[in-house]
């Protein structure tokens, strides 16, 4: 937004034919949209499943019959950064550093959180959101190296709304640090 | 637990137990798993009686069942012992004692509840007589004997002794073929007229080799003089006894005996004929036939039902092993293996709507319709049946529902599901099969054949 639109923004109820309090929520909801996305990406790397089998109702329950079920739960020891489905397919690229992979690996859960929350917060949003941005370039190249071209699109969308959200950044509101 | 209808109080038993779980959950620890200590009131003190491949099957099992003190551990081979013992030892965190010889360990050893014989079939007898006679309950694998007398003999056993004797078909315990026997072909008659059954366990060559090569590790072999002792010519008898005639029934009683098991239990009759043809189609030098097919006909109060059932050694192809109860409204395929199973409604039958919606059955999905044939006259094909299945399976080993009612029987706590004069009511016919394959003749069965 240039000085002459932010000066003619100053004191008037929109601006460029946006209403100010409709753009503050504008950056509000992405700001949201993208932090509960990259937190829950991140927390889901600790999911898991295990078996389980409880006994069935009606009559075959009599007999001890039990009917399996997969139980969803979250723990340190499932962190799994890379699907290892993809893992493998990374690993046999040649364009792949073979060292950064694991690295890779081990950080993607943890930085997706910390990102997500930054953001969330408030907390350098701008700065957060650059980040955010890059990582999922780096997700978009190795997306590209597999051919996986469907979620290459799918992170253009997310880079769409990052670059909306950091457009919307005199807008933020209810930050903890709005510096950087 | 030298009385074990008495000694056990079922409150006290349900109150141990409960506390042991909750504080295996709060430690993180199965510490219900654990044997019991030798002491307490309620333990059983249990030998192991042959620690050979089914002897560890048997033990993995038992270490999931609570209450049990593994005493003594009893095998010819120092190998199987010392492992079986090592098993115990890291099971229960205290030693158990080892013999060779099982008259020395019924000799030394006092204080012991039951014992569990898993030694090649042509000890199966002998032990089980052995420990009756002791005065202990007896857990013993199947096939009762690789004789009919030898099976005569522990049923009269059984009965002298007063003690209990359960027979390992462990599908007589199954939860699923519980099921299928007591609802689905007895309770809601499902099958309409039982009129066929099929069976079969054919597996592959490669599952079917001899067990050991030339070289033996030095730590496996068994002295001869003392394989000859018991029975055994060399190593190679010793570890491949299945395949020798005075050691054991064969495919047939091996493998079999499961199935056939369940044609009598299910059918509640025995069968009044066999028909039998056998022969060496690839392992030339064997003893035993290496595949067997053969023929039961059943006079059942619904009419007369024809058995058939094979044996392959050389070749898996065909699903395996499962047994199929054909009738005219419907026919159960059932199986060990859950995922072998499966219930097909005939065409006209009446509907099971019902029964779905009650929780006898689920629906199973239609696989997809294949193309129509060119080479098939389609008048004179039946619309496919519609599919069925069970509920719900069960998620334990599958030798544990039955070890798990034999020491629920020594406790008083329960009826055994096989013991030895109903294994030996439907073993019988299979002592037969083997001589009509030879003769090559059928065997109408006379009360001299199937009798005690």
């Amino acid at each position: 937004m240039s000085n002459e639109a932010e000066e003619s923004c100053q004191g008037k109820k929109s601006c460029c034919g946006i209403n100010n309090l409709a753009l503050t929520y504008g950056a509000l909801l992405l700001r949201v949209w993208l932090g509960v996305r990259a937190i829950q990406t991140g927390i889901e790397k600790y999911s898991g499943t295990t078996a389980s089998s409880k006994v069935v109702d009606g009559p075959a329950g009599e007999y001890g019959l039990t009917a399996g079920d997969a139980v969803k739960n979250y723990a340190i020891e499932n962190y799994h950064g890379v699907p290892s489905a993809l893992m493998k397919k990374f690993e046999a690229e040649p364009m792949m550093l073979k060292f950064g992979l694991p690295l890779y690996d081990k950080i993607l859960g943890p930085v997706l959180i910390i990102l997500g929350v930054t953001i969330l917060l408030g907390l350098a949003s701008r700065t957060s959101l650059f980040l955010l941005g890059l990582l999922y370039v780096s997700l978009t190249w190795g997306l590209i190296l597999i051919n996986q071209n469907d979620g290459v699109a799918w992170l253009g969308t997310h880079m769409v709304l990052i670059t909306l959200a950091l457009m919307l950044a005199d807008h933020n509101r209810l930050t903890i640090l709005k510096k950087w | 637990m030298n009385q074990p209808q008495s000694s056990i109080n079922r409150r006290s038993f349900l109150s141990k137990t409960a506390a042991g779980a909750g504080a295996g959950l709060v430690l993180g620890a199965p510490n219900i798993l654990r044997a019991a200590e030798p002491g307490a009131a309620d333990t059983i003190h249990v030998a192991l009686v042959g620690f050979g491949k089914q002897g560890e099957v048997l033990f993995n099992c038992l270490k999931n069942i609570p209450g049990l003190h593994f005493q003594a551990v009893c095998d010819i081979s120092p190998f199987n012992l010392k492992w079986g013992m090592g098993q115990v030892r890291v099971h229960q965190r205290s030693s158990a004692k080892g013999y060779a010889d099982i008259d020395e360990m019924l000799a030394t050893e006092k204080g012991l509840d039951a014992v569990v014989v898993a030694t090649p079939d042509f000890w199966h007898s002998p032990h089980t007589v052995k420990c009756l006679e002791a005065g202990l309950n007896v857990y013993c694998e199947k096939m009762m004997s690789n004789t009919i007398d030898g099976a005569r003999a522990m049923v009269h056993a059984m009965e002298k002794s007063g003690k209990l004797c359960q027979i390992g078909h462990q599908r007589r315990s199954n939860p699923r073929y519980r099921y299928v026997l007591d609802q689905l072909i007895n309770g809601q008659k499902i099958c309409g007229q039982i009129v066929n059954i099929n069976g079969q366990w054919n597996r592959s060559l490669g599952s079917s080799q001899d067990i050991g090569g030339e070289k033996l590790h030095a730590s496996t072999i068994v002295p001869t003089d003392v394989l000859n002792k018991y029975g055994f010519k060399d190593m190679h008898q010793f570890r491949n006894w299945r395949t020798y005639r005075d050691l054991s029934g064969g495919p047939i009683s091996d493998l079999g005996a499961h199935q056939i098991d369940i044609f009598s239990w299910f059918l509640g009759v025995a069968p009044k004929s066999v028909y039998a043809s056998g022969g060496n189609d690839y392992f030339k030098e064997r003893e035993h036939f290496d595949n067997v097919m053969c023929i039961f006909e059943y006079d059942t109060p619904q009419g007369n039902v024809r058995a058939f059932y094979q044996v392959l050694t050389t070749t898996s192809a065909g699903g395996g092993f499962w047994e199929s109860f054909m009738g005219t409204e419907a026919t159960i395929k059932i199986s060990e293996i859950a995922s072998s199973s499966a219930i097909y409604r005939e065409d006209g039958a009446p509907k099971w709507n019902h029964l779905v919606q009650k929780g006898y059955l689920i629906n199973k999905p239609a696989p997809p319709k294949p193309p129509p044939s060119a080479d098939a006259v389609q008048a004179y094909e039946s619309k496919p049946p519609e599919g069925f299945d069970l509920p719900g399976g069960f998620n334990k080993p599958a030798h544990q529902p039955h070890l798990e009612n034999f020491f629920a029987a020594v406790r008083g706590k329960a009826k055994l599901n096989c013991d030895a004069r109903h294994a030996f009511e439907s073993e019988a016919p299979i002592y037969w099969v083997n001589p009509s394959a030879l003769s090559k003749q059928p065997i109408i069965f006379t009360p001299e054949h199937l009798s005690v």
